[in-house]
């Protein structure tokens, strides 16, 4: 599996690190490196603020060569997961949802409202499709509920009412806002997103683009709540979703 | 200039001739306070700096402290503070910015992966939504946001406090923490026998930005100057500090494969000047520097500007030639620093000498030559012209104010600064155990698959910062400090910086922790001769052998027993505070202690309601008749796990008179209220929570 680096990327040490925890073998693959990518089964684009943000989050980046790799394998059927940073170049690669061209995108995550400004804070996301729509959460049970940092500054998902709608009837809506025991309301979502969403997959379930970060939560350390202080370095809530992406590759 | 009439004539007769213009530029920087610390010198000389986890002290660019072992590995936790006052109170978004990008190159070359951040702000009266204040208050938060969030540290600490004596002079305070293996680390200085070796410049392309920045700095801010002020400030690129951080740590790990000792030092105050004069003065060499070389996003820079000018985002290697090669390409072509920034690059500019003499070129002439030592020795200067004060010294930052509990935990000193830090990002990295606003300190476990974490707490002394990181079960290991103060040619205020300097040093020697690293913001004061309340800042830095211990602030029983541990009154007494220091962490190991706070100036209630908010409103708390809520109280409120158990320890541990049995936690009947309940009042908690959340919310909006 390659981690992508573009420039500007600031999380690819948490993700290779989850990965290879979960017994993914993963390899940091950095933008001078992009020729290399097509020997690796799947592809994780990680967080960061790649190309500056400039235009809009992962607008730039999703003009990067090492995208036509990744747009490449999407269309052989390998998977690619996004997280914040690497959500944003997805659906500007417009591999999610997919519904349009490549590069056309339908729908953005952008500026959060109504703030309009950064944020971090602990939330949980909730799988609202069934489990084998996508083939990284095919693993998970049903309406699992994965706890995540969401830390960023353009994460409110936005499309034309047309676009909502067809996220909505295709089943591209992959994960919601939910607090931590399940229940899914408008107080769970952090940054205004349309549908509450915070993951959308592709038609095919090979993609899957979410905007707060699971590999952030991904030790028992990193719950704001120490709940349980004894198994404080054993893996967490948010290592769930990566194991799934293992047993997918297995 | 800052250069006084009698600075000038000493360089005339030191060098025997009227300097050049860029020499004349090199000194005004490089004898600067910035850079010299010349008022505060002998001052600073007091504190103590040694111990025995100390692995290096202050004297380059950062300090370190003994963290840790993993897989046989000895690991040190880096750390450095600086402040960024004027640029902030001039053009607070780019000067907070450039602020948190300086003090990332300060831990990054020291060899050392950067791991978190803090920052401590003080800001003036923002009543007013069109004052000056309150734009400076709002966009130096946007500006250390925009800047850490892109190159992915944590900021895991800060505070924010308002106060009407900073109107004309905020406070933005900046500290870093970085990881080296103690075997590993790089030095500021040209290696042993590096005569001959490359002077190699590494980032940005060297602009017009930031001209006149270390002398800015040591002098007062002129309103009518703002404009010309503005110039002195550099312009920040965390994209481009994003990159070259990465591409450094690959370097590093080349320079470790090949066994090169190499020396790494950032260009801050002085720029090019200052930083190769230092490297080169540190390893008792000279250098020699070719202006041609230096790459550059305008053409035709005066050699003053590219010579002292303090574009950011650039640092400076010292590499034996056999190595220079492979390291341009690192940073050339691996990450492809031309493609990222217009002009930004790894160059050869010169090259170390054996000859004590600094030597700047430009177009085949030589602009500078002088002897490095005079150029970089420490200049002295008690200062001799003192004018009386016309500013008023400031009370404490923080005073308890009227009207009881609402009241303080609603005022904009009290209240909750999640508004604020939530623009940060405080778990990138993936390695935060305590976020910032979680508790009293922050807790990172920076290296993974190892037990042991780092706490970082601040504090406007050594008792409060570390009281602040033994809350959360870190053992206080060392200190930081940036001591902003007003005017030292002015009698008050020199007194005001003195006075501050021997408490820290009379506190820190009693708590036996070593300063490691520092800074010196003085000429805080407008030019109506206002001076900035007197603020030492202090960071500490604590170590948790086993992150699984972390204590939280969160209450976290229904009945469990609440002890002050401490003394009450006045002034603390120092002097036996080591040994509760020690019972307290020895509790908590032994995992008697459910939760802890240090109790600040807000008071011990303050703090209890600050517990339960941290457990959701889950929890009360009852005092009984033993707390007196107006009493100042030193030290820590804790939940024990069993009343039985803790008292003996505590007894056996602790002197009566340091701790005592304060309350219960409660819990609602159904339906009913949690309240606070002290000395026959009670206050609704989601009361006080609904005024202490909001408070800052309009300004951080």
């Amino acid at each position: 599996m390659a981690v992508l680096i573009f420039p500007g990327t600031n999380s690819e040490a948490e993700t290779v690190r989850i990965c290879r925890d979960v017994g993914l073998d993963a390899e940091s693959v950095h933008w001078s490196q992009g020729a290399s990518l097509p020997r690796y089964d799947a592809y994780v684009l990680p967080g960061g603020f790649a190309y500056e943000d400039r235009i809009r989050a992962g607008a730039i980046s999703a003009h990067d060569p090492m995208m036509d790799y990744v747009i490449e394998a999407a269309e052989k059927n390998k998977l690619v997961l996004g997280i914040c940073n690497g959500a944003q170049i997805l659906l500007e690669a417009g591999l999610v949802p997919g519904t349009g061209a490549v590069r056309r995108p339908t729908a953005a995550f952008t500026r959060n409202a109504p703030s309009g400004k950064f944020i971090c804070k602990h939330v949980h996301i909730k799988l609202c499709a069934d489990p084998a729509r996508c083939a990284i959460t095919a693993a998970l049970p049903d309406a699992a509920v994965i706890p995540a940092w969401a830390a960023h500054g353009e994460g409110r998902l936005a499309a034309t009412p047309e676009h909502l709608d067809e996220i909505t009837s295709g089943g591209y809506l992959a994960f919601v806002y939910a607090h931590s025991d399940g229940t899914v309301d408008d107080a769970a979502v952090p940054n205004g997103s349309a549908l509450r969403c915070a993951g959308l997959t592709n038609k095919k379930g090979n993609v899957l683009a979410i905007m707060p970060h699971p590999e952030r939560d991904a030790w028992n350390f990193n719950h704001p709540d120490i709940a349980d202080r004894k198994a404080i370095l054993a893996p967490s809530g948010g290592a769930t979703l990566f194991r799934a992406f293992a047993k997918a590759l297995a | 200039m800052a250069l006084r009439p009698e600075e000038l004539r000493r360089i005339a007769h030191g060098l025997g001739r009227e300097p050049t213009t860029v020499e004349l530029y090199a000194f005004d920087a490089q004898w600067s306070e910035h850079c010299s610390y010349k008022s505060s010198r002998q001052l600073l000389k007091q504190l103590p700096t040694t111990g025995p986890n100390v692995v290096l002290g202050p004297g380059e660019d950062a300090g370190i402290l003994h963290l840790g072992e993993h897989n046989g590995e000895r690991y040190g936790v880096v750390i450095a503070h600086e402040s960024h006052n004027h640029p902030s109170q001039v053009v607070p978004f780019e000067g907070a910015a450039t602020g948190v990008g300086g003090i990332v190159r300060d831990v990054l070359c020291m060899g050392a992966e950067v791991i978190a951040l803090a920052d401590c702000l003080r800001f003036g009266n923002v009543d007013d939504p069109q004052s000056h204040q309150r734009y400076v208050a709002r966009q130096v938060v946007d500006g250390i946001a925009a800047y850490g969030n892109a190159i992915g540290v944590p900021n895991i600490a800060g505070d924010v406090y308002f106060d009407e004596g900073f109107n004309d002079n905020c406070l933005v305070n900046v500290i870093a923490l970085g990881l080296v293996k103690e075997s590993e680390i790089i030095h500021s200085r040209a290696p042993e026998r590096s005569a001959g070796w490359d002077i190699v410049l590494v980032g940005k392309a060297t602009d017009a930005s930031g001209f006149g920045g270390a002398s800015f700095s040591s002098l007062t801010l002129e309103e009518d100057n703002q404009e010309a002020n503005k110039s002195a400030v550099q312009v920040p690129d965390p994209f481009l500090k994003n990159v070259i951080m990465r591409a450094s740590y690959r370097v590093f790990e080349y320079l470790r494969k090949k066994k090169i000792t190499a020396g790494f030092k950032d260009l801050g105050a002085g720029g090019i000047m200052g930083c190769t004069a230092e490297l080169c003065a540190a390893g008792s060499y000279g250098a020699i520097i070719d202006l041609d070389e230096v790459n550059v996003s305008v053409e035709n820079l005066p050699a003053e500007v590219l010579a002292v000018g303090e574009t950011q985002e650039r640092l400076c290697w010292v590499l034996p030639g056999h190595a220079t090669a492979d390291v341009l390409r690192i940073y050339n072509e691996e990450f492809s620093l031309p493609e990222i920034a217009r002009g930004a690059r790894a160059t050869v500019i010169g090259a170390v000498q054996e000859e004590k003499r600094y030597v700047m070129r430009r177009g085949g002439e030589i602009v500078m030559d002088v002897p490095i030592d005079f150029l970089t020795g420490a200049i002295s200067n008690e200062p001799t012209h003192r004018e009386p004060s016309r500013a008023t010294p400031s009370s404490s930052r923080n005073a308890h104010e009227p009207g009881g509990l609402a009241q303080v935990l609603g005022a904009r000193n009290g209240c909750s600064r999640e508004p604020l830090y939530k623009e940060y990002d405080a778990v990138v990295r993936g390695t935060t155990v305590i976020p910032r606003g979680h508790a009293d300190a922050g807790v990172i476990a920076p290296v993974a698959g190892a037990a042991f974490g780092v706490a970082l707490s601040v504090g406007g002394s050594v008792a409060e910062a570390a009281r602040k990181v033994v809350a959360v079960g870190g053992r206080p290991a060392g200190l930081t400090d940036c001591l902003n103060f007003g005017n030292p040619n002015n009698e008050v205020h020199f007194a005001q910086l003195a006075g501050a300097v021997a408490t820290l040093s009379e506190d820190a020697s009693t708590l036996e922790l070593p300063f490691v690293s520092g800074n010196v913001s003085l000429y805080n004061e407008s030019s109506s001769g206002t001076a900035i309340p007197s603020s030492p800042i202090i960071g500490c830095i604590g170590v948790l052998d086993n992150v699984s211990k972390v204590v939280s602030p969160a209450l976290k029983h229904p009945n469990s027993p609440l002890y002050f541990i401490g003394t009450r009154g006045a002034g603390p007494a120092l002097k036996t505070e080591n040994q509760r220091i020690a019972a307290l962490l020895d509790a908590i190991d032994g995992g008697l202690i459910l939760s802890a706070r240090a109790i600040g100036s807000d008071g011990i209630l303050a703090a209890a309601a600050e517990m339960a908010f941290a457990a959701r409103n889950d929890f009360g708390v009852e005092f009984n008749d033993e707390v007196m809520p107006e009493t100042r109280y030193h030290g820590w409120l804790i939940e024990a796990a069993e009343a039985a158990t803790f008292e003996d320890f505590a007894s056996r541990r602790l002197s009566r008179e340091d701790w005592r049995r304060t309350g219960v936690t409660t819990v609602a009947d159904i339906g009913g209220e949690v309240d606070i309940v002290s000395a026959g009042r009670s206050w609704d908690l989601d009361e006080l929570h609904g005024a202490w959340s909001t408070r800052l919310a309009e300004l951080y909006a």
